[in-house]
This record gives structure tokens, sequence and C-alpha cells, in this order.
């Protein structure tokens, strides 16, 4: 009997400790980990398609959470908001403070878009960090459409933020000297022209969702612009102009905005109608009671009185009276739910899961680009070359007055119609030397607290409580 | 069997024979305490040497058949144990004298059991004697108050839900600081305490301190409630029936209940003359008070049917309960069923089995919405539409969105702008706008979605119990837990006002499998006046879970509230994880002449939620103790009872931590990819891996290390008794989800980091203040005091966070600090209303915004004139009880109370802000630097201290006369109430100031209006025949 029991304790400590490691260890059967992961082109490939998924962001209306990143689908607040072209409609909660220049460190829509920049940056810069297992062709591709994703969230966050930290490679959250330290502004540029410079030899024009290498050399022009590096910049857009690389203007201003992947467009944020994951909700935030019901990104009179003086024909797709509320104006660009007396189809049944693209540039944009090089930061041109380019879009917006001459505030008010509410206006103000008088005005004339400050967005206090006091703010806040 | 038994046995069969030949007779009695002459219920009548055996009745009396020569043995607890043999009494009347060493029950700890005057740690024990007569659906609900060192606070007041536990203060600064539960032995999930009749319960003890509890190793760290289910006892079988139905009633904060009367009255005194908005808003005729409609009270019933009995061999336990819960919510709904069958049989002298199933079935209703959303809604808003109301509604607005709005349906705020009051009718535009919000009606936004949760639980285990020699007992037990719950949750086309593009189902379904095996050596010997007793075990647990979900979106109408019936699919996810833990653990108590005590134990632990570097934690403890009543110098003292002193210290863990994500939380060395989600490439949905989480591949085990003196004493003949405890809890390598630095790619990771101290006096206090017969007093004090203190946070020290980015208010985890403390501006003064614009609309006189206090007096406001404004842990809590026993009735009652912790009330800043940012202050208002948003402020951190009268029992028992008519053994009627009365602090203007939101460890204490404190009154019967 003893022995018995001396051996079934044995043989029972023996099966324990044989099987410890495997029961203590079991395996993950659901998901992917990322030391098992991108090992095949595909898996690059998922991750690749996961970058342009953070520019995406997520549509607010339909997955909330408080952490979640909404990527461009909030940038109208940080950029259009901010300038003399839009407001909210009933200057509710914290969306109103960027359009009466009293935005807060505390700002929950700048703390967003911050983050969700930044992971862009993490999700190509893991890209980066895991290409072994593509081919040398696949491999100068990914890198590129990483090194593209990167130049781009960095140009918006430089633009917007003044000097911002600089990250490079996937960093630890001990790492709190790359992760609090503001790197000068020149810096961040350096490495925004290398990428773009890798990205435009190693990319082809195959996609208008993802990154090209017209797409690369269209934003390293306008880098170059702000950069005032003006004989780069032309060539660039030269590049892009060149009839063999196919882009054109659309011959209705509306089929740009509703004929997704046109010629005109050269790269946008693709969205798909319906499915929440990869659906847009902007378009419904920019209507009255199909979004949150406040109405965000309404017209200022301001733009329209630039829109119906300057506009042509573009005016009756750039914006429209409420038909909820007479006396308020509505974005007519990118509407989900369509617009019968303007010709409009419905893009998605359900407009808050909107399936409009968001166009980040196109081929109008390089156009005046192209004038804006020439034009090299003086007061006028009266460059043949200019001149054709700026015509052509004019001509597109029926407006057939002949030009002899372009001046800088030409430019710029065509500019402003041309790509009103696309996002442009802020950084054009400020690109052209213009934002202080401008806004300066335009704030004065509505009874706004513009002051020379508000051209950078406040560092998120959220970083700055983290930081312990390392990650200094912009002045102003 | 050695030679000395069989002579014994020899001798007592002989025995048997002598007696046999004589006659037996019936012999009856009554049994009576010696303090007080009161007949003692329940005292255990056995003869000697046989299984024959009765007890008393609750007047003390008993009857037996016996035959002369026999001998009685009248035992019962707390009494010293009397034999009587039987010459000839017809009557024999016996009284029991109390034990000198009353305080000697046994009392349940880690994988056994010990004498309570051998224990060297700090253990509370709580019997069931009125826990179940107190109305409330959950067990861990009636705990409130019943033990020191325990916050049991309803941090969530919808029915069902499951309270926050704080054994000892927060240690852990993770998600789960919640203590183990262990039913019976078995390490069981927390939510098991949702499935649990109250009924069936016998005791609860509570581990507290870290050397009681170290035997739990990394489970242990936050203490850990010991449940012992009632169990069948030898003789006849007893069956028992309760029932209750009780109503429940909100508390209302006054504070948020503005009316159109009172705004009007104070406009009109102010200003001499209305505003336009408020003429209107009379107009509407309605004055609603939302916090009625919304709280709208419920009914709670429970029955309880049992059944124990057995015989030598077999013993049983079953019991059935049905609990119905309507909370005080509107839509709340909360029933319970659940069935334990037990049975324990002896299969020879050395093998003991048992088995124990129980089956659950919950079904929830949850109030699918948020309080928040009530205070934004004015008094002038009607519930539905009626043949006045229907007259203002505009239908020339928002796109003629109105336009057929008819009498029965929801009013929207929205309905009501643009009225032209000189023509008296809604005008397209440039009318009165008196709506705040766009959204729809707050009870819509409840009675339109419809979030069931349906868990059906299967609970079993089996165990063989083996006695390998004298002293020596062997038990391996092997149990499972089958959890399927599923998720059902309908938001409609009315209840949001997006309509039908906002309306979706979800429905979830998660599975889990828990199996757990525990085998366990014990040994206990006394050698003169050693006395060792000492466990060696082995046990493995093994959890799988499953889970599924599918979301579908936009319904036509509500008629097919069904996946089928969504216009598409617009999410889906499915995953699963193991989780495993291993142990091998060890104790040995030692006692020397019941006198000298000391206790050591270990633990190693192997968890699968570490990566190989740090899969095991050791965890080690020490305690001793001192029963100086023993001693010579005091043994024949007359006064002192009992006094003893204990000291202890130990190590325990803590591995649990919640991320959001159940993938990293049971895989956190991983870097886990997303692949649940699609991207889009080349205008086609594509698909995408998106990385969740930095792995941690060094993560390990955060510890607590306690020490913990203390003293427990009786004196005066027990009348006074009790224990004082001071610990200090030291909680390092703390598993914090931290948030970090986004620049990251992430916002928050899993990390070591940190220590926590917590410091307290615990105090039980117990007193018979009188006893004589027919009238008893008894008093219970239970106070405990606890200090957090965050002693090292490393370079995350001074880090600062929110909750919601939109209403950013800040909590600074600071060292020398609590771990939590709310940070911001101090308010100087409230900006005169004057300067206020519309300062009666939307509602009294009210600004969202102060002046604050310029701290540095730099001559503007900075985060530099940010300070802490308090925090949210209770400083003391306590409770005091009374019972009286007078005759056959007896009353008891409850007062309980927390002083000294603090809330961030957000109510606050949804009935009074006015959702405008251009600001509402006038432009002339004076020094405008110094003004911020109340939010930012010491304005909304109130203080949460609050005295409660937490429970009245008032019970008749059955005389003795009625019993034998009704041929019951015992019954016994009763009204029980809690809560009714209730005082907050001064300040605090919420309805609940024991609400807490969930939020991290970090930013504890945040108060989104909450759900409010209700009072119920119940009426119940308990009997037993």
């Amino acid at each position: 009997m003893k022995q018995i029991k001396i051996v079934t304790l044995i043989a029972l400590a023996m099966f324990v400790s044989s099987c410890e490691k495997t029961f203590l260890s079991p395996e993950l059967t659901s998901g992917f980990n990322s030391e098992s992961f991108y090992k095949t082109e595909a898996e690059i490939e998922a991750a690749v398609v996961n970058m342009y998924d953070g520019i995406q962001g997520v549509n607010a209306l339909k997955i909330t959470g408080s952490t979640l990143n909404h990527g461009v689908q909030i940038e109208f607040y940080l950029t259009e908001m901010r300038s003399d072209n839009t407001r909210t409609k009933s200057s509710e909660g914290e969306a109103a403070q960027f359009e009466s220049y009293t935005v807060e460190s505390t700002n929950g829509i700048v703390a967003d878009y911050y983050r969700s920049y930044y992971n862009i940056i993490y999700r190509a810069n893991t890209i980066l960090e895991n290409l072994d297992a593509a081919s040398a062709s696949a491999k100068a591709k990914f890198e590129a459409e990483a090194k593209f994703v990167r130049a781009y969230a960095y140009f918006n966050l430089v633009r917007l933020f003044g000097d911002v930290p600089l990250v490079d490679k996937v960093i630890s959250p001990l790492d709190k000297e790359t992760a609090f330290t503001r790197v000068a502004k020149s810096t961040i540029y350096n490495l925004i022209v290398t990428d773009l410079q890798f990205a435009k030899d190693n990319l082809d024009d195959t996609y208008k969702d993802r990154a090209s290498k017209a797409g690369a050399e269209g934003i390293l022009a306008k880098v170059f612009l702000t950069l005032g590096r003006y004989g780069e910049a032309q060539s660039l857009c030269e590049s892009i102009m060149n009839p063999s690389r196919g882009f054109s203007l659309q011959n209705n201003f509306k089929d740009i905005f509703y004929n997704e992947g046109n010629s005109e467009v050269i790269y946008s944020v693709g969205y798909l109608a319906g499915v929440n994951n990869d659906s847009q909700n902007f378009s419904a935030e920019w209507l009255n009671s199909v979004g949150r019901g406040s109405g965000v990104n309404y017209v200022t009179a301001d733009a329209r009185t630039a829109i119906d003086a300057m506009g042509g024909n573009r005016k009756l797709f750039s914006y429209r009276e409420d038909q909820g509320q007479a006396g308020q104006y509505q974005v007519v660009k990118y509407l989900p739910n369509g617009d019968t007396n303007l010709g409009i189809p419905v893009t998605s049944s359900d407009p808050t899961s909107a399936g409009n693209d968001w166009i980040v540039l196109r081929y109008a944009d390089v156009l005046l680009m192209h004038v804006e090089a020439i034009l090299a930061g003086g007061a006028s041109t009266t460059s043949s070359n200019a001149i054709n380019s700026f015509k052509q879009v004019r001509m597109r917006a029926g407006i057939n007055t002949p030009v002899t001459s372009i001046t800088k505030m030409d430019l710029l008010n065509e500019r402003r119609v041309e790509l009103a509410f696309e996002n442009q206006r802020l950084f054009d103000l400020v690109r052209f030397g213009e934002a202080q008088n401008i806004l300066g005005a335009f704030s004065t004339a509505n009874g706004l607290g513009f002051s020379s400050t508000d051209l950078l967005l406040p560092i998120p206090q959220v970083e700055i409580g983290l930081s312990n006091g390392k990650l200094s703010q912009n002045p102003g806040y | 069997m050695n030679f000395k038994s069989k002579i014994v046995l020899l001798v007592v069969m002989l025995m048997n024979i002598t007696l046999f030949a004589q006659e037996d007779y019936t012999i009856k009695g009554v049994v009576t305490s010696q303090v007080d002459s009161s007949p003692l219920p329940g005292v255990s009548v056995v003869i000697k040497n046989t299984t024959t055996g009765t007890s008393t009745d609750f007047d003390g009396n008993y009857t037996i058949r016996v035959k002369r020569g026999n001998v009685l043995i009248f035992s019962f607890l707390g009494y010293e144990t009397k034999s009587i043999t039987v010459t000839n009494q017809k009557t024999l009347n016996v009284v029991l004298s109390e034990d000198s060493n009353v305080l000697d029950e046994v009392v349940v700890v880690g994988y056994g059991t010990q004498k309570k005057s051998h224990l060297t740690g700090a253990i509370s024990k709580v019997k069931n004697e009125k826990l179940d007569q107190i109305a409330v659906s959950r067990v861990d609900d009636a705990l409130v108050g019943q033990v020191s060192g325990v916050n049991i606070q309803a941090t969530e007041g919808e029915a069902g839900s499951a309270p926050t536990i704080r054994i000892r203060g927060t240690g852990s600064i993770t998600g789960d600081s919640s203590p183990l539960i262990v039913v019976d032995g078995i390490v069981v999930d927390s939510d098991f305490l949702g499935s649990l009749d109250m009924n069936d319960v016998d005791s609860f003890e509570i581990l507290k301190d870290a050397a009681s509890s170290a035997i739990y190793g990394s489970r242990g760290g936050n203490g850990v409630i010991l449940i012992t289910t009632k169990v069948g006892v030898e003789g006849k079988t007893k069956y028992s029936f309760s029932s209750y139905t009780g109503y429940k009633t909100a508390r209302q904060s006054d504070s948020y209940y503005f009316t159109v009367a009172e705004t009007a009255k104070a406009e009109l005194a102010a200003n001499g003359v209305l505003s336009d908005r408020t003429k209107y808003k009379q107009l509407l005729g309605v004055d609603n008070n939302w916090q009625n409609i919304i709280f709208n009270g419920g009914a709670i019933t429970n029955q309880s049917f049992s059944a124990r009995g057995g015989n030598k061999k077999l013993k049983f336990s079953t019991a059935l309960n049905y609990l119905h819960d309507e909370g005080v919510l509107l839509t709340d709904d909360y029933k319970k069923y659940s069935l334990k069958l037990q049975a324990d049989y002896k299969v020879n002298k050395k093998l003991t089995v048992g088995v124990s199933v129980s089956p659950s079935y919950t079904n929830k209703r949850r109030f699918d919405g948020s309080t928040h959303d009530i205070l934004r809604q004015p008094s002038w808003l009607p519930l539905y539409l009626d043949a006045n109301t229907i007259r203002f509604v505009n239908r020339l607005r928002d796109g003629g969105k109105y336009a057929n709005a008819k009498i029965g349906d929801y009013a929207i705020q929205r309905m009501f702008d643009d009225y032209d009051l000189v023509n008296g009718v809604p005008v397209a535009s440039g009318g009165t706008d008196i709506s705040n919000t766009s959204n729809t009606n707050p009870a819509a936004k409840v009675l339109e979605r419809n979030r069931r949760e349906f868990r059906k639980k299967l609970f079993g285990s089996l165990y063989a119990k083996y006695k390998v020699a004298d002293g020596i007992n062997f038990k391996t037990s092997f149990s499972g837990d089958y959890q399927q719950t599923r998720g059902s949750r309908y938001q409609g086309v009315l209840s949001s006002r997006n309509g039908a593009s906002a309306s979706r189902l979800d429905s979830t379904m998660r599975k889990s499998f828990h199996l757990a095996s525990d085998n366990v050596l014990t040994y206990s010997r006394t050698i003169n006046q050693h006395e060792i007793n000492a466990v060696l075990g082995f046990s493995a647990e093994r959890t799988r879970v499953e889970y599924e979900s599918i979301q579908g979106s936009v319904f036509k109408d509500d008629s097919s509230p069904f996946i089928s019936s969504a216009a598409s699919i617009t999410n889906q996810n499915q995953y699963e994880y193991v989780n495993t833990l291993m142990s091998y653990f060890t104790r040995v108590n030692y006692a020397y002449d019941n006198k000298y005590l000391a206790s050591f134990s270990f633990r190693r632990d192997g968890s699968s939620v570490f990566g190989p570097n740090t899969k095991y934690g050791n965890f080690m403890a020490v305690s001793a103790g001192w029963n100086l009543e023993k001693e010579d110098f005091l043994v024949d003292n007359q006064y002192i009872n009992k006094l003893k002193l204990r000291v202890s210290y130990g190590v325990t863990g803590n591995n649990a931590f919640r991320t959001g994500n159940p993938l990293v939380d049971n895989y956190p060395y991983l870097a886990i990819l997303d692949n649940t989600k699609t991207g889009v490439s080349g205008g086609n949905s594509a698909l995408v891996v998106n990385p969740l989480n930095i792995a941690n591949p060094d993560l390990t085990w955060e510890r607590q290390i306690e020490f913990n003196p203390g003293i427990d004493f009786g004196f005066f003949n027990n009348r006074i008794s009790g224990s004082i405890d001071y610990y200090t809890r030291t909680s390092d390598q703390l598993l914090l989800y931290n948030p970090i630095s986004s620049t990251t790619g992430f916002t928050n990771a899993l990390v070591n980091l940190g220590e926590v101290e917590n410091k307290g006096i615990e105090v039980e206090f117990r007193t018979k203040n009188i006893n004589i017969k027919g009238f008893k007093w008894s008093s219970t004090l239970i106070a405990s005091k606890n200090k957090n203190t965050l002693t090292d946070f490393a370079d995350s020290n001074g880090q600062i966070q929110n909750v919601d980015s939109k209403r950013a208010a800040e909590w600074i985890n600071l060292q020398g600090n609590p771990i939590s403390s709310f940070y911001g501006w101090v308010v100087d003064k409230e900006i005169p209303l004057e300067y206020i614009s519309n300062p009666y609309h939307p509602i009294g006189a009210n600004a969202q915004d102060v002046y604050v206090r310029d701290l540095n007096g730099d001559g503007l406001i900075d985060d530099d004139d940010k300070t802490i404004l308090g925090n949210p842990y209770p400083d003391l809590v306590w409770s005091i009880t009374n019972d009286f026993k007078i005759n056959n009735f007896d009353i008891s009652f409850m007062f309980q109370g927390s002083f000294g912790a603090e809330v961030r009330n957000m109510g606050d800043q949804y009935i009074f802000n006015q959702f405008n940012s251009a600001q509402d202050f006038i432009s002339t208002t004076p020094n405008q630097q110094f003004i911020k948003q109340k939010i930012f402020t010491n304005s909304i951190i109130q203080d949460a201290s609050y005295i409660a009268l937490r429970n009245v029992n008032i019970g008749f028992n059955f005389t003795k006369d009625m019993l034998s008519k009704l041929k019951f053994s015992k019954a016994r009627l009763y009204v029980s109430a809690q809560n009714l009365m209730y005082l907050t602090a001064k300040g605090y203007t919420g309805f609940n100031p024991e609400s807490i939101n969930t939020t991290s460890s970090t930013t504890y204490g945040y108060q989104r209006a909450g759900s409010p404190v209700f009072s119920t009154i119940s009426m119940g019967v308990n009997i037993e025949f």
C-alpha cells in the first residue's frame, strides 16, 4: 500500500513537471503577433495598407471610444475652421475654439490629431523595420510608401505645431528623451525632403489612394514652396504636368468630388460607403441634422463673398444654403446624400457612413503650385508658363478673362476659391506670408480673438502633463 | 486499528448489549444559558457513543428517547459542553455556561480551517445571521459595513451590477484591485457572487493581511473572501423557506431640479421682466422632473427554498432560489434563478467523496443610457407630445424634420425652436429658440434601446478525501465552471436623433470554461503541548474564453429587431484565449500550549500571463501570536477573558490587469496585431494588420508586502470584545497600464512601475450591553482608517492625465500624495450674475466659468497655478450596529458611513454648462484672464462623505405555541429597510456620492452623474420545518 502511494506520487510529480511548460505557455490562437508576422510580402503589404488606414481614421459616428484616432477626418477643424473659410453653425463646444481663436491646450480634437499623426508615423516606422522578407524590388516600393506616409504626416505636424518630436524609428515608452524633445522645424523638414525624394524615386503612378510617384513629387513641391526652394518645386510640378503622366483637370468642377479616382486626383484617402471600419463621417458632420446636428465647417460670409466674386462656375459646387436653416451655408464638396438640384448623386445610403474619398492632392493644386514656384516669392509674374497653368484652372471654372500678369494676391485668391474647404487655406495664408494680415483683419471684422500665436496650435496638454516639464508649450497657450 | 482502540470498541459493544436489555422512555427538558437564563435554541443533544440525537427548539426545549444509564451530551457553540448520565429523570433541565474560550470557534482559512484562538493573521468572519434578509440582488451588496478594512461601494446602481470591493484600500493601481473569491475552497471569478444565493451562504471569512492570503500567492494581493455554503447535517431533513418583497425608490438630487416656475420667479425678481424664452417656456405649460421619469423605482422579490439533511453515510444540501430586482432606473431589470445540489458520501472510514453542482441563470436588462443625459433636459420639455404641446411643434424648421409630428410622439427640444411669441405660431426662422441640445428625448434614449444580458452558468465540483494515516489527510478536488453569456443590445430607430441610420444591433456571445484541480495533503498532530498543522498542495487552473460578436446597422423600423433585418453587417469579431496558473504551496502552523503561535507559508505560482523570463512568482509569509490570557499571570483573572497579540509579515502578488483588450491582457509579452479591420487599397477593401500594444516580455508580478501587528481582546466575561489591527501594505512593481507619449504610436503601455503604500488601522469592537432574560442589547462598532500614498513613481512622477478629452479635468500622480489626486485650479469667486449672458437660460443663474486664484501671483493663470484639489479615497469608513432582542422580537439597525473622500462630479458640468464656447460671460467682464471653466477647478470636486442608515431589521420569531400549531420548527416575520436615511456632505450636488465611473486607478474618482442611491423597504418571512 505504502509503495503504491509513493509510486503514484512520483508518477504524478513527473507528469506535472513534464507538462508544466506547455501548460503555462498556451499558444495565441486568434490573431497574429509581430514576431511571427511580416514574413511574406503579403503580410508586409497588410501593414502597408494599415498606414493608409491610419490616415483614414475612425468614423466617430460608427465606432466610439475615447482614444481612437480619427486621422484626416478631423483635419478640417485644425485647418479650415482656423482660417477665414469656415466656422461652427452654433458656436457649440470645443469645436468652436478654432474659429474664435481660443484654442486651449486641453482641446481634445487637437490631441486627437497629434496622436493620430504620430500613430501614422509609428505605422510607417514599423514597416521600415520589418522589410526583410520582401524581395529587393518590393522592398524598395514598400520603403518608399512608408517614407511617403511618414513625410506627409510630418509635413502636417510641423505646419500645425511648429517644432515637434522627431521619431524616425519605433521607440520604446522609456525613450522619453525622443518623445518629449521638440526638434527644430528645419531638422524635421530635412527628414521630410529625404523621405519624399526616396519615395518619388522608387514609386510609380499605380495608385491614387496610396503613395505614388506623382503624390510624392506634388507634396515635395509643396514642401519646397514652404521652404522657399522654388526652382526644385517648379521642376517637380512640371514632372507631374508632363502629359505622359496622364493627369488632367476634370471638365466639370463637380466631377472632381463625385467621380472617385478621376484623372485630376493625385493622392486621396480612400473610403468605402457603409463599411464602419472604412467609412468617414466628416461629410455628415458638415451637414445639419445628419451628423451631430450642431453643424461644423459651415461657410463664413467672408468665404462666400470670395467665391461669389472669383469662383465662376465653382460657386455652385462649393457651398449652398442649409435647407434646414435659412441664413446658414454648407460645403457642397463631398456631400454624402447628394443634392438633386445640383445633380449630385447620393454616394452613401447612410450619410453617417460615407464613402467619399478625401482628396489630399489634385492636379489643379499642382498647376497653381507651378504658378507659385515661378512667382518664387515675388509680387507678380508675367511668365507665360505661369499664366498658362493659371489659365487652365480658371478656364475650367468658366472664367475666360485674359490674364497678363499674376500677382501674389491673385494666386492666393485663386487657390482660395479653387481649393476652398480642402484644408489648404490656412497653410496657403501662412506660406504666402499673409496669415497675419488677412486673419487679423478677418478676426477684427468678426469680433474674434486672433493673434499671431494662433498660427501654431498648442502642444496637447496631455503630452505636456506626461512629460513632467520637459516638453515646452508654444507661446500664447 | 491498534489494540487499545479494539478494546474500547469491545467495551462499547458490551455496554450496548447490556443497555439493550433496558426499557427506553422519553425524557424532556429545557436548556438555558447561565448568563441570562434565556433558553438556548439549537443546542445539540446526543446520546453518547450513538448517532441518536436531537436539538433544542426555539425555546430551548428538547425531547429524546433514552434508556437509563445513557449519557446525554449537550453541546452548543460558544458554551461549555455538558455530559449528564440519565438515571430515571423524566425531565432534565440543563444550564450551559459560556465557554471561557468563547472566541475559539473554527475559522476557515486558505486550504483548511484553524481554531480562531490560533490565528495569527487578520481574518474577519461574518456569519450569515440576517444577511439574507437584506433586500439586495447580490451577496456582496449585503456585506456593506459588516467587516472592518473592507470598503464595499455601490459604484454602479443598476440592479445586479457588482459593487466595488476594496480590502485595505487600493493597492494595485491597475484595472483590478478586487479581492479573490473562494467558494467552499474553490477559486471562482468575482462574477460568481452575482449568481450565489445568500440563503445558501453560511459564513464569509475575509483574509485581510498578506500572511493570511499569501497561501493564495499571486491571487491574494487584494485580499481574499472565503465563502462557505451551508451543508447538510446528520439528522432529520430540515426544510426551509424564505421569501421577501421590497420596494425601492431612488434618492433624487434637489440641486439638479430646476422648475420653469422657479426660474421665472428668480428672473422676475432680478430684472422685473421675463425674457422671451421664459415666457415661451411658461406657455408650454410643462414642468417635468426628469429624475422622476428616469428614476422610476422598482420592486425586489426573492424566494428561496432549501432542504438539508442526511445520515451517517450520506449528507445532502439543496437550495433553490429566485430573485427579481426591478432596479430603480427606467428599464433596469434583473432576474436570477439558481439551484444548488450538494452531497457528501462517506465510503468508508478512510474515504469520503462529495459532489456539488450549481446551475444558475440570470437575465438582466440594463439601463442603456447615462444619468448625465437627464441633466441636460430642461423641465419645460414634455415626455410625449400632447394636445397642448403639439401646437408649438415647429414643422418648418430643420428641413421639415418634424413636419409629421403627432400626439404621442416623443418630444424633442429642437421641435420647439423658432416660435413667434407675438403671433403665437412657429416660424421658419427668427423666432424664440429654447433648445440647448439637438439630442432626442432622454426617455426615448432609454426606452427605445433594449440591452440584455443572458447568462447561463454551471458550476460543479467533485472531491475525494482520503485519510492516509492518523492526522494525515489527502484531498483532491476537481472543479469546473462553464459560463455562457449572451449579450444583445438593440438601439432602436427612435433612440437617436439620427433615426434609422443610427439604429443598430450588437449581438455577443462569450463562453468561458474554467477547470481547476486542487490537491492538498494536510497533517495535524498534537504531541504533548505541541500542536502542528501543515498543508502541502499543488493546484492547476485553466480558463479558456471564446468570444464572438456581430453588429448589424440601419433598421427600417423597430418591428424586427433581429440581425437578419439589418441593412448591413457592420462589424464582426471573434477571439479566444487561454489563461493558466500552476501553483505549489505549503503552510505550517505551530502552537505551543495554546499560548505561543507561529505560522509560515510559501507559494510558488506560474502564470501563463507572463513571458518565459518572468513566469514564476514566489510568495512567502510568517506570523506569530501570543495568547496572553493563558499565561499564569492572567489565567485566573476574571476580567480578562482573552488577550492575544499577533504580528504578521507577508508577500502576495497580483497578475491581473485590464488594458481593454483581452488578448493583450493574456499575452502581454507579445505584440499583438489586430487583424479584424480592413483598409482601402486601389478603391477596394484590403486586409490590414494593426499593432495593438507594445510587447513587454519583462512584465512581471506586482507585489504587496504587508506588515500587520494586531490585538484581540475579550473583557468582563467577554461582554466587551474585539480586535485592533494596524497595517502597512506596500505595493511595488505595480502592474500599470500607464499613459505614455502618443509619439510612440500608443497612448498606454503595460509596465511594472512605482510603489504605493496603504497604511491603516482597523477596529472591531463588540459589546453586550444588556443581557437579561427577555431583553438583550448588543452593539458593534467597526471602523477602518486608511491612508494611501504614492511613494515612488520613477520618471512618471507628476504625470497628469484626463479621462475625457472633451472635459479634460486632470488627475496627477505625484509622489507623497494619494495615487490618484484631483488636479486643477482653485476657485476664487463666482462671476457676478450681471456679467453672465443669458443667466436664466437654459437653467437658472449658474455660470459655467469662475474666477480662479493666481497661486503664484504672476498675474496670469497657467499650469503653474494648478494644485492638488483632493482625492477619491475615504479616510475613515465606519459602521455602528445595534441589536436588540425583546422576547420574541428583535430589532437591529446599522448606521454606516464614509468620511474624507472626494469625487469629481461632472454632473454639474452637464447641467450648468451652456454648451457654448463663445464664453458665457459678456465681453465687459473684468479680469477675464483669471476666468476658467469650472470643470478645471475644485468647483466640481465635492465631498463624498455620507452617513447612511444602511439597514434596519425588525423581526418577530413565532412562539412555541404558534410553531407547534403550524408544525414549523422555526418561523420569523420581518420588515427590513435599507438606506432609510442617507445624508450627504454639504456641497455635494449629485445623486450618489458612492457612484464612481470605471476609469483607471490613476484617474479614480470620476462621477459622470452616476446612478442614484436608493432606499428599499421590504417584508419577509423565514420558515423552517
